[in-house]
């Protein structure tokens, strides 16, 4: 019965992937370190089921940028409008907020006391209340999805860090949230593994989830992605179609990224 | 290529027909070792000719008789009962390790939570709440225990008011009363079917776990939550409390009161104790509210990004991700500063509060000589406190390992 | 559809919630209701204390007296510092004569001359330094301190340690000009192009032995007055004894670190039972220990004085706490560095030497100066087997007849005077340690968090 329910979300979401329906909103965001101006003028609107890598040299903002979503960084200046709903200091919202976005971070942040199980369930039975029997079934099929069920009661200290990662992807699917972000997600691990996380990723693009990637792999931006965004010194600098920007790139410092990297 | 391969080692390092004794690696660890034990030998023999020698020219005996010697001084303050006189030096010692494991427990107690509060003072977010903790932590971490204690002793409980002016620090009641000769309260005397009220008290803390273990598994199952901490506070008090009133309140109260220079009945703790679980708590609990913090910066702020990620609200993330996470790194030093707070209570001595070292290690050494004895027995007691309590140790790391793994 | 910014934002400044005084009040005092109660409470409580302590301690109090009483006539409720004034002396220096006094004082002044130059950015050979002054310095202040006459291995010590400070000052002078080592210096300075090393060894030998002499025969010209133990007290008392205590539980605390991490069974099982038998039991019973049982240790007829047995007792305690300092120091020392050292062909001493023990020190820094402060503080122990250490001097003030009964202000002064100390060392082991990890460590860590 709860495949059911799953698949019909996901039809859903896959129908809407080409809907017009904003569900991230950024104007003229700005943020300041104490005295460092790491956001400049950000603007951005992503559409339900697009997805999106930002790139971009170390220190440009990227990864604050997507911190700012679920309000694990504040921001001073301009609005965002995640889901309909404004972030501001009104910690409801904020709850709601995080409960609707899921992260995945650069070096996984599993919880090492809890084995698998327990990370994957945590979230849903105190968040979403959900019956721990419930949570555990769920959080099963999400471990299948993932391709590890077999290491549902080791602890993350015992798995190897592309699993680890693919973990923390399952524990952000068990909150069932409407927008992933992915902060670097291969970027800790060994060439060997970055595959097999990629192709989770792949898979959940698939489905139609709304999807921001941070990220340097440069094929999975041009097989994934609506659009890719380039930040530099905090701001967004050029923002295209993949062919586009990785063809022909219009920004010399654009220009000058692509070339050290590719 | 400038690696010439076939240069052979113009010696060989190690030749197997010629035995280098000195560089042979067993060989050397045995001469290190048989060095070593030549030493420590020559060293226990040498100290004991030399103390059985002085033993002999000061014709002093050795051996525990002494300990049923009747001892002739009343150590001030005791959890047993005993008369000056009749009771002997073995019952000083054993009152003697009552009062520094009673001072120490409570000084345990006190200082573990006044540190944990401290501690909490200090992660604050509000600048001025966690500056007045660093404060408390710094003065107090860097000042002598000892100047402490005595300033405790003569600054604060000897200007306490004389018997007739007590302050009364129940409000009027007169069963909490504080003066110059100490802290004196009233003492319950349970009467004869006080029992039932102790069974009901049972019964209701079994009914307690039972309640709760029902509403967890409801939880799992359903995943509603019952709440259970009204409830179960209710069934803590009103059932035991109805027997109680039930039976005829068999409990009664011995009060302190004023006869003649010095109140009698009750309970009395003379100042030098008060004065020593105060001082020990105030310091160690610095040193407490350090670990506590220290604790939990421990764990990485990615854990909390996590933890906010999937939505955990603030009390949700302190008990399911930092607390687990921060405890392994704060009961290895807690448990050490508990053996501390032990070591430290035998400061007692300056200030007259009768403790083991104060008891038997200065009044009975000074009486009856046998120092070997003393000074042996006081510190058996202290190592194997020392032995408990990193037995203890050991187990919580055990623990901690198994779950991690 | 693609979007290009070709003009760059310049960095504007943070607005005014950031960086403004209210901004920050804002987001670090009152950030929310809870919070803003919190300050409000936390103000008051510190007003209230703080006020009391102000008063008591400043305002009302007496700077100048000549007697309690007199103290007492002209405030009644403040503190009596004048007490403490008076009794200035006798708190820093105890019962120690006092013509003699400028002793100490040098003591002090040659113990500053002699460790200046670790400051001093050009001076080389800093080690040498170090070790010169815990092992040199303590005979020439022994006997600055003590006095009396001179056997020949005092006076063989005291020359060379005469000698050593001067060459350290020189050395250091040198240093600060020219950038070089003293021996180098005199090599330049004497040899010919063609020398050949051993020769210049030899000439630095022969100078030292000259030098050596006439420091030696000037000695024997001149001798100070004895002054007995039992005269020492005050700071002065503790800082000897704390001293002593610093300068042998370093190296006591590394041999014994290294005995219990030994491979040899025999030397393991003894290094730890020495260790966990001092660490378990409180410092007091090992002072009475040391004043009860040595006499008996010791063979017939030779008699310890109080003060020594306190010292060895202290050393040995001391010794022991920190040996777990450098065995935890030891441990965060990955197994990489050993195979490295023994890679390249380093021996167990030289490995120990050169690459762990460097790096385990460096790491523990905070925590041996930790226990620098708790042997400092554990110094004051001694007055309750009755030496008149600081605290001694301290307590008796208020058995002065003039200031009879005063206890009050003469502790507050000790602790201020403690605190003063050990919160220093802490700092400047704070300090030390932060300049050792901005070689090591990434300083753009430090930045995410805000």
């Amino acid at each position: 019965m709860m495949n059911d329910a799953i698949t019909s979300i996901e039809r859903e979401q896959l129908i809407s992937a080409a809907s017009n329906e904003i569900i991230i909103e950024m104007e003229t965001v700005n943020k300041w370190y104490s005295d460092f101006h790491v956001l400049k003028d950000i603007n951005l609107v992503v559409r339900k089921g697009e997805r999106i890598v930002i790139c971009g040299p170390s220190g440009s903002g990227k990864s604050t940028l997507i911190r700012c979503l679920n309000h694990l960084e504040e921001h001073q200046e301009g609005n965002i409008i995640v889901d309909g709903i404004t972030l501001d200091k009104n910690l409801k919202h904020i709850d709601h907020i995080r409960t609707e976005v899921g992260m995945v971070f650069q070096n996984f942040n599993l919880f090492p006391h809890l084995s698998i199980l327990d990370n994957l369930t945590l979230g849903p039975i105190l968040t979403r209340k959900m019956p721990k029997l419930e949570a555990q079934a769920e959080a099963m099929k999400y471990l299948e999805r993932v391709k590890i069920p077999e290491q549902a009661d080791k602890f993350p200290g015992q798995l190897s860090g592309g699993q680890q990662q693919r973990v923390a992807i399952a524990r952000s699917l068990c909150m069932k949230p409407k927008i992933m972000l992915f902060d670097e997600p291969t970027s800790a691990l060994d060439p060997e593994m970055i595959k097999e996380v990629l192709d989770v990723m792949i898979e959940l693009a698939d489905t139609g989830m709304t999807m921001i990637v941070v990220t340097h792999e440069m094929a999975f931006a041009e097989t994934v992605a609506d659009r890719v965004i380039f930040m530099d010194q905090g701001e967004i600098i050029e923002e295209n179609e993949p062919k586009k920007f990785f063809n022909d790139p219009q920004h010399e410092r654009t220009k000058l990224f692509l070339s050290q990297i590719l | 290529m400038a690696i010439n391969d076939n240069a052979k080692p113009s010696k060989p390092i190690c030749s197997k027909d010629k035995f280098d004794f000195f560089n042979d690696e067993r060989a050397r660890s045995f001469l290190y070792q048989f060095m070593t034990a030549v030493v420590v030998i020559f060293c226990v023999w040498y100290l004991y000719s030399n103390t059985a020698h002085n033993l002999a020219v000061r014709d002093m005996s050795t051996g525990f008789d002494f300990l049923s010697i009747s001892a002739g001084f009343d150590p001030s303050f005791t959890l047993l009962a005993y008369e000056p006189g009749v009771g002997t030096y073995a019952d000083i010692y054993l009152i003697g390790i009552l009062n520094t494991l009673f001072v120490s427990v409570l000084a345990i107690i006190a200082s573990t939570s006044l540190g944990f509060f401290i501690g909490m003072m200090r992660l604050s977010n509000n600048w001025l709440v966690s500056k007045v903790a660093l404060a408390y932590v710094e003065i107090f971490r860097n000042t002598p225990l000892l100047i402490q204690l005595v300033f405790w002793y003569i600054a604060v409980f000897s200007i306490l008011p004389k018997v007739r002016n007590s302050i009364d620090l129940s409000a009027g009641a007169e069963v909490l009363l504080l003066n110059n000769r100490g802290l004196y309260m009233a003492w319950p005397v349970p009467g004869d079917l006080f029992w039932m009220t102790g069974l009901a008290l049972i019964i209701a803390g079994a009914g307690v776990v039972f309640f709760r273990r029902r509403a967890k598994k409801k939880r799992d199952l359903t995943g509603q939550v019952t709440p259970t901490f009204i409830a179960s506070l209710a069934l803590l008090f009103f059932l035991p409390g109805s027997v109680y009133l039930l039976t005829g309140s068999p409990l009664s109260w011995d009060i302190p009161k004023l006869e003649g220079f010095n109140f009698s009945g009750g309970a009395a703790l003379p100042p030098a104790f008060l004065t020593l679980l105060v001082a020990l708590t105030i310091y160690h609990a610095a040193y407490f509210a350090e670990s506590v913090r220290a604790g939990v910066l421990s764990v990485n702020q990615g854990q909390k990004d996590a933890a906010h990620a999937i939505g955990l609200k603030p009390m949700q993330m302190a008990t399911y991700v930092i607390i687990p996470q921060a405890m392994p790194a704060i009961v290895p030093p807690m448990i050490s500063l508990w053996m501390n707070t032990v070591k430290n209570s035998s400061l007692a001595i300056a200030i007259g509060y009768s403790d083991l070292v104060s008891l038997f290690m200065q009044t009975s050494l000074n009486q009856l000589g046998h120092a070997i004895e003393i000074v042996g027995m006081t510190m058996a007691f202290y190592m194997s406190i020392s032995l408990f309590i990193s037995w203890m140790l050991n187990i919580y790391n055990k623990r901690v390992q198994l779950v991690e793994r | 559809m693609a979007i290009i910014k070709t003009k760059s934002t310049p960095p504007r400044e943070a607005p005014l919630s950031e960086r403004s005084l209210i901004g920050w009040m804002h987001k670090h005092l009152f950030s929310s209701v809870f919070n803003s109660i919190l300050t409000i409470f936390t103000v008051c409580v510190l007003y209230i204390t703080l006020k009391g302590l102000w008063a008591w301690g400043i305002v009302d109090a007496v700077w100048i007296a000549d007697s309690r009483r007199q103290c007492f006539e002209i405030s009644s409720g403040g503190a009596c510092w004048a007490g403490v004034f008076d009794w200035l002396e006798n708190i820093f220096y105890g019962r120690y004569p006092r013509d003699e006094l400028w002793r100490i004082n040098l003591g002090g002044l040659l113990l500053l001359l002699w460790i200046a130059p670790l400051w001093l950015p050009r001076v080389k050979a800093k080690v040498f330094i170090a070790l010169s002054t815990m092992f040199l310095y303590p005979f020439l202040a022994g006997y600055l301190f003590a006095g009396g006459g001179k056997g020949v291995f005092m006076q063989m010590m005291i020359s060379l340690s005469i000698l050593c400070l001067l060459g350290n000052t020189l050395h250091a002078a040198i240093g600060m000009i020219k950038g070089i080592s003293l021996s180098e210096f005199l090599t330049r300075l004497f040899s010919k192009k063609n020398w050949h090393r051993k020769t210049e060894h030899c000439l630095l030998l022969g100078l030292f032995l000259i030098c050596f002499c006439v420091v030696y025969f000037w000695q024997m010209s001149w001798q100070i007055e004895a002054v007995a133990w039992t005269q020492w007290g005050g700071l002065f008392l503790t800082l000897v004894v704390s001293g002593i205590g610093i300068a042998s539980a370093l190296p006591g605390g590394i041999l014994l670190a290294l005995g219990r991490r030994s491979k040899l069974p025999l030397i393991r099982i003894l290094s730890i039972s020495f260790i966990e038998l001092f660490r378990s039991v409180p410092l007091i019973t090992v002072l009475f220990m040391a004043t009860t049982m040595f006499p008996l240790f010791m063979p017939e007829g030779f008699a310890l004085n109080k003060l020594a047995q306190v010292i060895i007792a202290v050393c040995l305690f001391n010794a022991c706490y920190m040996a777990e300092t450098v065995r935890a120091g030891l441990q965060t020392i990955p197994k990489g560095q050993y195979e490295g050292a023994h890679s390249i062909g380093l021996g167990y001493w030289q490995t120990m030497g050169a690459v762990i023990m460097p790096q385990a020190l460096k790491n523990m820094i905070p925590n041996i100066v930790g226990s620098y402060i708790g042997l400092l503080k554990d110094t004051t122990l001694v007055s309750i087997i009755g030496l008149f250490d600081v605290l001694g001097m301290l307590r008796s003030v208020s058995k002065d007849v003039v200031w009879l009964g005063m206890h009050k202000e003469p502790l507050v002064f000790g602790a201020i005077l403690f605190f003063l100390i050990c919160f220093a060392m802490s700092k400047y082991s704070r300090h030390i340690e932060q300049k050792l990890l901005t070689g090591h460590k990434n300083v753009t860590a430090n930045k995410r968090k805000k």
